[in-house]
Protein backbone atom coordinates (compact mmCIF):
# COMPACT_ATOMS: atom_id res chain seq x y z
CA UNK A 1 0.00 0.00 0.00
CA UNK A 2 2.37 2.53 -1.14
CA UNK A 3 0.23 5.26 -2.93
CA UNK A 4 -2.72 4.56 -2.34
CA UNK A 5 -1.94 4.32 1.77
CA UNK A 6 -2.49 7.96 3.38
CA UNK A 7 -2.26 6.15 6.78
CA UNK A 8 0.88 8.03 8.26
CA UNK A 9 2.75 6.30 11.46
CA UNK A 10 2.93 9.12 14.48
CA UNK A 11 2.17 9.45 18.02
CA UNK A 12 -0.24 12.10 17.56
CA UNK A 13 -3.94 12.91 19.24
CA UNK A 14 -6.17 11.69 16.57
CA UNK A 15 -3.84 8.45 16.58
CA UNK A 16 -4.88 7.76 19.84
CA UNK A 17 -8.82 7.41 19.51
CA UNK A 18 -11.01 4.96 19.06
CA UNK A 19 -11.63 5.10 15.28
CA UNK A 20 -15.48 5.16 15.19
CA UNK A 21 -14.86 8.61 16.78
CA UNK A 22 -12.83 10.02 14.24
CA UNK A 23 -15.19 8.39 11.95
CA UNK A 24 -17.79 10.17 13.64
CA UNK A 25 -16.58 13.61 13.98
CA UNK A 26 -15.73 13.57 10.41
CA UNK A 27 -19.45 12.99 9.83
CA UNK A 28 -20.51 15.86 11.63
CA UNK A 29 -18.03 18.00 9.91
CA UNK A 30 -19.47 17.10 6.61
CA UNK A 31 -22.59 17.65 7.80
CA UNK A 32 -22.32 21.02 9.36
CA UNK A 33 -20.71 22.26 6.18
CA UNK A 34 -23.67 21.80 4.23
CA UNK A 35 -26.21 22.65 6.79
CA UNK A 36 -24.95 26.01 8.07
CA UNK A 37 -24.43 28.58 5.69
CA UNK A 38 -21.00 29.00 3.57
CA UNK A 39 -18.23 30.36 2.80
CA UNK A 40 -17.89 31.58 6.81
CA UNK A 41 -18.94 27.64 7.97
CA UNK A 42 -16.33 26.35 5.97
CA UNK A 43 -13.32 28.56 6.53
CA UNK A 44 -14.18 27.99 10.39
CA UNK A 45 -14.15 24.33 10.37
CA UNK A 46 -11.08 24.01 8.05
CA UNK A 47 -9.32 26.84 10.62
CA UNK A 48 -10.64 26.00 13.54
CA UNK A 49 -11.12 22.15 13.32
CA UNK A 50 -9.73 20.72 10.81
CA UNK A 51 -6.27 22.15 10.76
CA UNK A 52 -5.45 22.06 14.62
CA UNK A 53 -6.68 18.58 14.68
CA UNK A 54 -3.80 18.03 12.28
CA UNK A 55 -1.54 19.90 13.70
CA UNK A 56 -2.07 18.21 17.21
CA UNK A 57 -1.94 14.93 15.34
CA UNK A 58 1.10 15.89 13.61
CA UNK A 59 0.27 15.37 9.92
CA UNK A 60 -0.20 19.28 9.21
CA UNK A 61 2.07 19.32 6.39
CA UNK A 62 0.80 16.25 4.52
CA UNK A 63 -2.41 16.94 5.28
CA UNK A 64 -2.41 20.40 3.57
CA UNK A 65 -0.05 19.18 0.47
CA UNK A 66 -2.23 16.62 -0.05
CA UNK A 67 -5.78 18.59 0.44
CA UNK A 68 -4.47 21.25 -1.85
CA UNK A 69 -2.95 18.80 -4.75
CA UNK A 70 -6.46 17.05 -4.84
CA UNK A 71 -8.57 19.96 -5.13
CA UNK A 72 -6.31 22.42 -6.73
CA UNK A 73 -7.33 21.55 -9.89
CA UNK A 74 -11.26 21.38 -9.45
CA UNK A 75 -11.16 24.76 -7.30
CA UNK A 76 -9.63 26.65 -10.52
CA UNK A 77 -12.08 25.19 -12.46
CA UNK A 78 -14.52 26.40 -10.44
CA UNK A 79 -13.63 29.82 -10.15
CA UNK A 80 -13.05 30.03 -14.30
CA UNK A 81 -16.28 27.92 -15.28
CA UNK A 82 -18.69 29.81 -12.56
CA UNK A 83 -16.58 33.11 -12.51
CA UNK A 84 -16.86 33.21 -16.38
CA UNK A 85 -20.11 31.35 -16.81
CA UNK A 86 -22.42 31.84 -14.20
CA UNK A 87 -26.08 32.39 -14.96
CA UNK A 88 -26.94 35.27 -12.97
CA UNK A 89 -29.25 38.72 -12.90
CA UNK A 90 -26.57 40.13 -11.02
CA UNK A 91 -24.55 42.43 -13.73
CA UNK A 92 -22.00 43.54 -11.50
CA UNK A 93 -18.13 42.86 -13.05
CA UNK A 94 -14.43 41.73 -11.13
CA UNK A 95 -12.05 42.23 -13.75
CA UNK A 96 -9.13 40.44 -12.87
CA UNK A 97 -6.37 41.51 -15.42
CA UNK A 98 -7.51 40.32 -18.99
CA UNK A 99 -10.72 38.36 -17.63
CA UNK A 100 -14.31 39.77 -16.99
CA UNK A 101 -15.35 37.56 -13.82
CA UNK A 102 -19.23 37.99 -12.35
CA UNK A 103 -19.11 38.68 -8.95
CA UNK A 104 -22.38 36.43 -8.21
CA UNK A 105 -20.23 33.65 -9.86
CA UNK A 106 -17.34 34.28 -7.66
CA UNK A 107 -19.40 34.58 -4.57
CA UNK A 108 -20.92 30.60 -5.41
CA UNK A 109 -17.58 29.50 -6.12
CA UNK A 110 -16.21 30.57 -3.03
CA UNK A 111 -19.26 29.21 -1.15
CA UNK A 112 -18.72 25.84 -2.94
CA UNK A 113 -15.07 25.71 -2.28
CA UNK A 114 -15.20 26.29 1.38
CA UNK A 115 -17.26 23.52 1.69
CA UNK A 116 -15.61 21.30 -0.42
CA UNK A 117 -12.32 22.05 1.49
CA UNK A 118 -13.90 20.42 4.59
CA UNK A 119 -15.95 17.69 2.20
CA UNK A 120 -12.14 16.38 1.41
CA UNK A 121 -10.38 17.80 4.06
CA UNK A 122 -11.78 15.56 7.23
CA UNK A 123 -12.46 11.92 5.09
CA UNK A 124 -8.68 12.72 4.57
CA UNK A 125 -7.54 13.90 8.33
CA UNK A 126 -9.50 10.28 9.09
CA UNK A 127 -7.71 8.03 7.17
CA UNK A 128 -3.98 10.54 7.74
CA UNK A 129 -4.93 9.13 11.24
CA UNK A 130 -6.33 5.97 11.14
CA UNK A 131 -4.84 2.45 9.49
CA UNK A 132 -7.37 1.44 7.35
CA UNK A 133 -7.29 -2.64 9.03
CA UNK A 134 -8.30 -0.83 12.52
CA UNK A 135 -11.16 1.46 10.71
CA UNK A 136 -12.65 -1.50 9.18
CA UNK A 137 -12.23 -3.98 12.08
CA UNK A 138 -14.04 -1.46 14.32
CA UNK A 139 -16.90 -0.77 12.04
CA UNK A 140 -17.17 -5.14 11.63
CA UNK A 141 -17.32 -5.22 15.20
CA UNK A 142 -19.66 -2.44 15.58
CA UNK A 143 -22.24 -4.36 13.28
CA UNK A 144 -20.55 -4.29 9.26
CA UNK A 145 -20.92 -7.32 7.40
CA UNK A 146 -17.53 -8.78 7.62
CA UNK A 147 -17.63 -9.63 3.96
CA UNK A 148 -17.95 -5.86 3.17
CA UNK A 149 -14.56 -5.18 5.38
CA UNK A 150 -12.96 -8.05 3.12
CA UNK A 151 -13.66 -6.03 -0.14
CA UNK A 152 -12.52 -2.84 1.80
CA UNK A 153 -9.36 -4.02 2.85
CA UNK A 154 -8.74 -6.15 -0.21
CA UNK A 155 -9.23 -3.32 -2.73
CA UNK A 156 -7.21 -0.64 -1.07
CA UNK A 157 -4.22 -3.15 -1.30
CA UNK A 158 -4.80 -4.21 -5.31
CA UNK A 159 -4.75 -0.69 -6.36
CA UNK A 160 -1.02 -0.12 -6.46
CA UNK A 161 -0.57 -3.88 -7.58
CA UNK A 162 -3.68 -3.23 -10.97
CA UNK A 163 -2.44 0.07 -11.52
CA UNK A 164 1.33 -1.04 -11.42
CA UNK A 165 0.34 -3.81 -13.97
CA UNK A 166 -1.52 -1.07 -16.09
CA UNK A 167 1.94 0.35 -16.76
CA UNK A 168 3.29 -2.62 -17.74
CA UNK A 169 0.74 -3.50 -20.37
CA UNK A 170 0.61 -0.23 -21.88
CA UNK A 171 4.68 -0.75 -22.09
CA UNK A 172 4.31 -3.99 -23.45
CA UNK A 173 1.48 -3.00 -25.92
CA UNK A 174 3.93 0.41 -27.08
CA UNK A 175 6.93 -2.55 -27.69
CA UNK A 176 4.36 -3.99 -30.03
CA UNK A 177 3.66 -0.60 -31.79
CA UNK A 178 0.88 0.64 -30.11
CA UNK A 179 0.19 4.34 -30.40
CA UNK A 180 -0.89 6.10 -26.98
CA UNK A 181 -0.02 9.36 -27.99
CA UNK A 182 -1.59 11.87 -30.70
CA UNK A 183 -5.22 13.35 -31.10
CA UNK A 184 -8.62 12.16 -28.85
CA UNK A 185 -9.21 9.35 -31.53
CA UNK A 186 -6.21 7.30 -31.60
CA UNK A 187 -5.91 8.06 -27.58
CA UNK A 188 -9.32 6.46 -27.32
CA UNK A 189 -7.91 3.50 -29.58
CA UNK A 190 -4.85 3.11 -27.81
CA UNK A 191 -7.09 2.75 -24.74
CA UNK A 192 -8.69 -0.57 -25.74
CA UNK A 193 -5.49 -2.67 -25.73
CA UNK A 194 -4.72 -1.56 -22.51
CA UNK A 195 -7.85 -2.45 -21.09
CA UNK A 196 -8.45 -6.06 -22.16
CA UNK A 197 -5.32 -7.49 -21.21
CA UNK A 198 -5.63 -6.29 -17.73
CA UNK A 199 -9.30 -7.42 -16.79
CA UNK A 200 -8.82 -10.22 -18.41
CA UNK A 201 -5.23 -11.24 -16.24
CA UNK A 202 -7.43 -9.98 -13.01
CA UNK A 203 -10.11 -11.94 -13.81
CA UNK A 204 -7.74 -15.29 -13.99
CA UNK A 205 -6.68 -13.59 -10.58
CA UNK A 206 -10.03 -13.83 -8.94
CA UNK A 207 -10.11 -16.86 -9.16
CA UNK A 208 -7.20 -18.57 -7.56
CA UNK A 209 -8.62 -15.77 -5.02
CA UNK A 210 -11.76 -17.33 -4.45
CA UNK A 211 -10.25 -20.95 -3.93
CA UNK A 212 -8.28 -19.32 -0.99
CA UNK A 213 -11.34 -17.89 0.16
CA UNK A 214 -13.02 -21.23 0.24
CA UNK A 215 -9.75 -22.71 1.68
CA UNK A 216 -9.65 -20.70 4.64
CA UNK A 217 -13.59 -21.23 5.61
CA UNK A 218 -14.10 -17.23 5.44
CA UNK A 219 -17.51 -18.01 4.37
CA UNK A 220 -17.63 -20.49 7.72
CA UNK A 221 -20.50 -19.20 10.06
CA UNK A 222 -20.42 -18.48 13.88
CA UNK A 223 -17.99 -15.91 15.49
CA UNK A 224 -14.81 -14.80 14.86
CA UNK A 225 -12.21 -14.07 17.09
CA UNK A 226 -9.86 -10.62 16.44
CA UNK A 227 -5.92 -10.41 16.82
CA UNK A 228 -5.94 -6.74 18.42
CA UNK A 229 -8.24 -5.39 20.37
CA UNK A 230 -9.29 -1.58 19.76
CA UNK A 231 -9.90 0.31 23.12
CA UNK A 232 -13.21 2.64 23.15
CA UNK A 233 -13.41 4.33 27.01
CA UNK A 234 -16.59 5.38 27.78
CA UNK A 235 -15.88 8.61 27.31
CA UNK A 236 -15.16 8.41 23.60
CA UNK A 237 -18.53 6.78 23.50
CA UNK A 238 -20.07 9.63 25.14
CA UNK A 239 -18.93 12.04 22.42
CA UNK A 240 -19.51 9.92 19.73
CA UNK A 241 -23.32 9.77 21.35
CA UNK A 242 -23.00 13.88 21.71
CA UNK A 243 -21.30 14.39 18.21
CA UNK A 244 -25.30 12.45 16.31
CA UNK A 245 -26.90 15.08 18.36
CA UNK A 246 -25.50 18.00 17.45
CA UNK A 247 -25.84 16.56 14.03
CA UNK A 248 -29.30 15.52 14.19
CA UNK A 249 -29.93 18.85 16.15
CA UNK A 250 -28.54 20.40 12.84
CA UNK A 251 -30.24 18.63 10.15
CA UNK A 252 -33.82 19.25 12.28
CA UNK A 253 -32.85 23.29 12.97
CA UNK A 254 -32.22 23.43 9.07
CA UNK A 255 -35.91 21.81 8.35
CA UNK A 256 -36.96 23.60 10.60
CA UNK A 257 -35.80 27.36 9.23
CA UNK A 258 -36.10 25.70 5.09
CA UNK A 259 -40.27 25.62 5.83
CA UNK A 260 -40.25 28.61 8.15
CA UNK A 261 -38.33 31.32 6.42
CA UNK B 1 -17.19 -26.56 -10.74
CA UNK B 2 -20.39 -27.75 -8.86
CA UNK B 3 -19.11 -26.33 -5.31
CA UNK B 4 -17.38 -23.20 -6.59
CA UNK B 5 -19.80 -20.90 -6.23
CA UNK B 6 -22.02 -22.68 -3.68
CA UNK B 7 -20.26 -21.06 -0.38
CA UNK B 8 -23.19 -18.03 0.07
CA UNK B 9 -24.03 -18.08 3.66
CA UNK B 10 -23.14 -14.68 4.18
CA UNK B 11 -25.22 -13.68 1.07
CA UNK B 12 -21.73 -12.90 -0.90
CA UNK B 13 -20.30 -15.82 -2.79
CA UNK B 14 -16.81 -16.56 -2.73
CA UNK B 15 -16.57 -15.74 -6.15
CA UNK B 16 -18.09 -12.09 -5.36
CA UNK B 17 -15.84 -11.84 -2.27
CA UNK B 18 -12.50 -12.56 -4.71
CA UNK B 19 -13.77 -10.52 -7.89
CA UNK B 20 -15.53 -7.77 -6.22
CA UNK B 21 -12.08 -5.90 -4.63
CA UNK B 22 -10.47 -6.81 -8.42
CA UNK B 23 -13.09 -4.97 -10.10
CA UNK B 24 -12.86 -2.06 -7.51
CA UNK B 25 -9.26 -1.69 -8.57
CA UNK B 26 -9.68 -1.89 -11.81
CA UNK B 27 -12.46 1.11 -11.48
CA UNK B 28 -9.79 3.12 -9.66
CA UNK B 29 -6.80 3.25 -12.08
CA UNK B 30 -8.64 2.97 -15.19
CA UNK B 31 -11.14 5.91 -14.12
CA UNK B 32 -7.45 7.77 -12.60
CA UNK B 33 -5.93 7.22 -16.04
CA UNK B 34 -9.24 9.16 -18.12
CA UNK B 35 -9.32 11.76 -15.79
CA UNK B 36 -5.84 13.07 -14.70
CA UNK B 37 -4.20 11.67 -18.03
CA UNK B 38 -6.17 11.46 -21.13
CA UNK B 39 -8.75 14.81 -20.28
CA UNK B 40 -11.45 12.82 -22.01
CA UNK B 41 -15.39 14.00 -21.63
CA UNK B 42 -15.97 10.70 -20.80
CA UNK B 43 -14.79 9.05 -17.64
CA UNK B 44 -14.08 5.29 -17.82
CA UNK B 45 -14.48 4.50 -14.37
CA UNK B 46 -17.20 1.95 -14.03
CA UNK B 47 -16.02 -1.01 -16.43
CA UNK B 48 -15.31 -3.31 -13.26
CA UNK B 49 -18.79 -2.28 -12.12
CA UNK B 50 -20.57 -3.10 -15.20
CA UNK B 51 -18.48 -6.50 -15.12
CA UNK B 52 -19.50 -7.50 -11.52
CA UNK B 53 -22.77 -6.34 -12.49
CA UNK B 54 -23.50 -8.70 -15.52
CA UNK B 55 -21.31 -11.41 -14.29
CA UNK B 56 -22.53 -12.08 -10.62
CA UNK B 57 -25.78 -10.09 -10.65
CA UNK B 58 -27.74 -6.81 -9.23
CA UNK B 59 -26.47 -7.21 -5.45
CA UNK B 60 -23.09 -7.59 -6.52
CA UNK B 61 -22.75 -4.77 -9.11
CA UNK B 62 -24.07 -2.31 -6.56
CA UNK B 63 -21.96 -3.49 -4.13
CA UNK B 64 -19.01 -2.81 -6.26
CA UNK B 65 -20.05 0.69 -7.90
CA UNK B 66 -20.88 1.79 -3.79
CA UNK B 67 -17.41 0.90 -2.67
CA UNK B 68 -15.51 1.86 -5.48
CA UNK B 69 -16.38 5.35 -5.10
CA UNK B 70 -16.12 5.01 -1.43
CA UNK B 71 -12.46 4.01 -2.03
CA UNK B 72 -11.94 6.06 -4.79
CA UNK B 73 -13.18 9.27 -3.12
CA UNK B 74 -11.44 8.28 0.32
CA UNK B 75 -7.47 7.65 -1.30
CA UNK B 76 -7.14 9.51 -4.63
CA UNK B 77 -10.62 11.26 -5.85
CA UNK B 78 -12.39 13.11 -3.42
CA UNK B 79 -14.68 14.16 -5.79
CA UNK B 80 -16.01 10.49 -6.49
CA UNK B 81 -17.32 10.15 -3.05
CA UNK B 82 -20.71 11.78 -3.20
CA UNK B 83 -21.53 10.21 -6.75
CA UNK B 84 -21.17 6.84 -4.67
CA UNK B 85 -25.09 6.06 -4.85
CA UNK B 86 -25.21 6.89 -8.85
CA UNK B 87 -22.24 3.99 -8.78
CA UNK B 88 -24.32 1.73 -7.06
CA UNK B 89 -27.12 2.15 -9.41
CA UNK B 90 -25.06 1.65 -12.44
CA UNK B 91 -23.68 -1.60 -10.92
CA UNK B 92 -28.04 -2.68 -10.29
CA UNK B 93 -29.00 -1.63 -13.63
CA UNK B 94 -26.19 -3.82 -14.94
CA UNK B 95 -27.21 -7.11 -13.32
CA UNK B 96 -30.83 -6.31 -14.46
CA UNK B 97 -29.41 -5.60 -17.71
CA UNK B 98 -27.89 -9.08 -17.91
CA UNK B 99 -30.92 -11.25 -16.81
CA UNK B 100 -33.36 -9.22 -19.52
CA UNK B 101 -30.64 -10.83 -21.87
CA UNK B 102 -28.46 -7.83 -22.97
CA UNK B 103 -25.68 -10.34 -23.10
CA UNK B 104 -26.89 -11.97 -26.03
CA UNK B 105 -25.68 -9.69 -28.91
CA UNK B 106 -23.37 -6.47 -28.63
CA UNK B 107 -26.49 -3.83 -29.92
CA UNK B 108 -28.55 -4.59 -26.95
CA UNK B 109 -25.50 -4.55 -24.71
CA UNK B 110 -24.89 -1.06 -26.03
CA UNK B 111 -28.58 -0.05 -25.64
CA UNK B 112 -28.13 -1.06 -21.94
CA UNK B 113 -25.19 0.91 -22.17
CA UNK B 114 -27.60 4.13 -23.22
CA UNK B 115 -30.06 3.61 -20.65
CA UNK B 116 -28.20 3.15 -17.68
CA UNK B 117 -25.86 6.70 -19.20
CA UNK B 118 -29.38 8.46 -19.42
CA UNK B 119 -30.36 7.10 -15.43
CA UNK B 120 -26.71 8.14 -14.02
CA UNK B 121 -26.96 11.78 -15.65
CA UNK B 122 -30.32 12.22 -14.07
CA UNK B 123 -28.86 11.39 -10.34
CA UNK B 124 -25.58 12.48 -11.18
CA UNK B 125 -26.67 16.42 -12.04
CA UNK B 126 -28.36 17.35 -8.72
CA UNK B 127 -25.12 15.91 -6.87
CA UNK B 128 -22.64 17.91 -9.20
CA UNK B 129 -24.38 20.78 -8.40
CA UNK B 130 -25.22 20.90 -4.93
CA UNK B 131 -21.86 19.40 -3.85
CA UNK B 132 -19.49 21.20 -6.88
CA UNK B 133 -21.27 23.86 -8.16
CA UNK B 134 -21.24 22.18 -11.46
CA UNK B 135 -17.57 21.07 -12.11
CA UNK B 136 -15.16 18.21 -10.67
CA UNK B 137 -11.91 19.57 -12.44
CA UNK B 138 -12.21 16.57 -15.35
CA UNK B 139 -12.23 17.12 -18.83
CA UNK B 140 -16.03 17.51 -18.96
CA UNK B 141 -15.87 20.66 -17.19
CA UNK B 142 -15.52 22.90 -20.51
CA UNK B 143 -19.25 21.51 -21.59
CA UNK B 144 -20.22 22.43 -18.44
CA UNK B 145 -19.29 25.77 -18.84
CA UNK B 146 -20.49 25.74 -22.98
CA UNK B 147 -24.18 25.33 -21.28
CA UNK B 148 -23.84 27.85 -19.39
CA UNK B 149 -23.22 30.46 -21.31
CA UNK B 150 -26.02 29.23 -23.42
CA UNK B 151 -28.16 30.72 -20.60
CA UNK B 152 -28.76 27.07 -18.79
CA UNK B 153 -28.64 27.30 -15.15
CA UNK B 154 -26.35 25.26 -13.04
CA UNK B 155 -28.65 22.59 -12.47
CA UNK B 156 -29.64 22.20 -16.22
CA UNK B 157 -26.42 22.47 -17.61
CA UNK B 158 -24.99 19.90 -14.96
CA UNK B 159 -27.80 17.71 -16.00
CA UNK B 160 -27.04 18.08 -19.97
CA UNK B 161 -23.45 17.85 -19.53
CA UNK B 162 -24.06 14.34 -18.01
CA UNK B 163 -26.80 14.16 -20.66
CA UNK B 164 -24.16 14.39 -23.19
CA UNK B 165 -21.01 12.45 -21.78
CA UNK B 166 -22.61 9.84 -19.30
CA UNK B 167 -25.06 8.14 -22.10
CA UNK B 168 -21.60 7.87 -24.22
CA UNK B 169 -19.51 7.15 -21.44
CA UNK B 170 -21.80 3.96 -20.27
CA UNK B 171 -22.23 2.61 -24.22
CA UNK B 172 -18.59 2.45 -24.35
CA UNK B 173 -18.32 0.74 -21.13
CA UNK B 174 -21.05 -2.02 -21.82
CA UNK B 175 -19.19 -2.64 -25.46
CA UNK B 176 -16.08 -2.95 -23.72
CA UNK B 177 -17.30 -4.92 -21.25
CA UNK B 178 -19.14 -7.05 -23.51
CA UNK B 179 -15.72 -7.68 -25.55
CA UNK B 180 -14.19 -8.58 -22.48
CA UNK B 181 -16.60 -11.58 -22.14
CA UNK B 182 -17.04 -12.70 -25.20
CA UNK B 183 -12.95 -13.08 -25.13
CA UNK B 184 -12.77 -14.88 -21.61
CA UNK B 185 -12.44 -18.29 -21.24
CA UNK B 186 -15.33 -20.84 -21.22
CA UNK B 187 -13.54 -22.51 -17.59
CA UNK B 188 -13.33 -19.35 -16.41
CA UNK B 189 -16.84 -18.05 -17.30
CA UNK B 190 -17.70 -21.48 -15.34
CA UNK B 191 -16.55 -20.09 -12.03
CA UNK B 192 -19.29 -17.14 -12.42
CA UNK B 193 -21.89 -19.76 -12.00
CA UNK B 194 -25.24 -20.16 -13.96
CA UNK B 195 -25.39 -15.86 -14.07
CA UNK B 196 -22.67 -16.66 -17.12
CA UNK B 197 -23.08 -18.53 -20.23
Amino acid sequence: MQRTGLFIERAGFLQRLNPLTKATGALLLIGATFLLPAPLTGAALLGGGLLPLALASLVARRFLDILLKTLLPVLISLVLVQGLFFPTADPTIVAIGPLLFRRAGLQFALDTGSRLLVVAGAPLLLFQTTHPGMLVQALIQSGMPRSIGYILLVALQLIPAISERAVGVAEAQRARGLETEGNVLQRIRGVLPLISPLIVGALVEAEERAMAIEARAFNAPGPKTWVRAIPDPPAERMARIAMLTALGTLVVWRVATFFSG
Amino acid sequence: MTTSTTSQRGGLSSTALASIPIAIAINVVLGQLVQSVLKLPIYLDSIGTVLVGVLLGPLAGAITGLLANVIWGLTLAPSALPFAAVAAVIGLIAGYARQYGAMHSWWKMALAGLLTGVVAAAISAPIATYVFGGVTGAGADVLVAMFQSLGASVLGASFMQGAVSDPLDKTITYLIVWAIISALPKRLLARFGANAQ
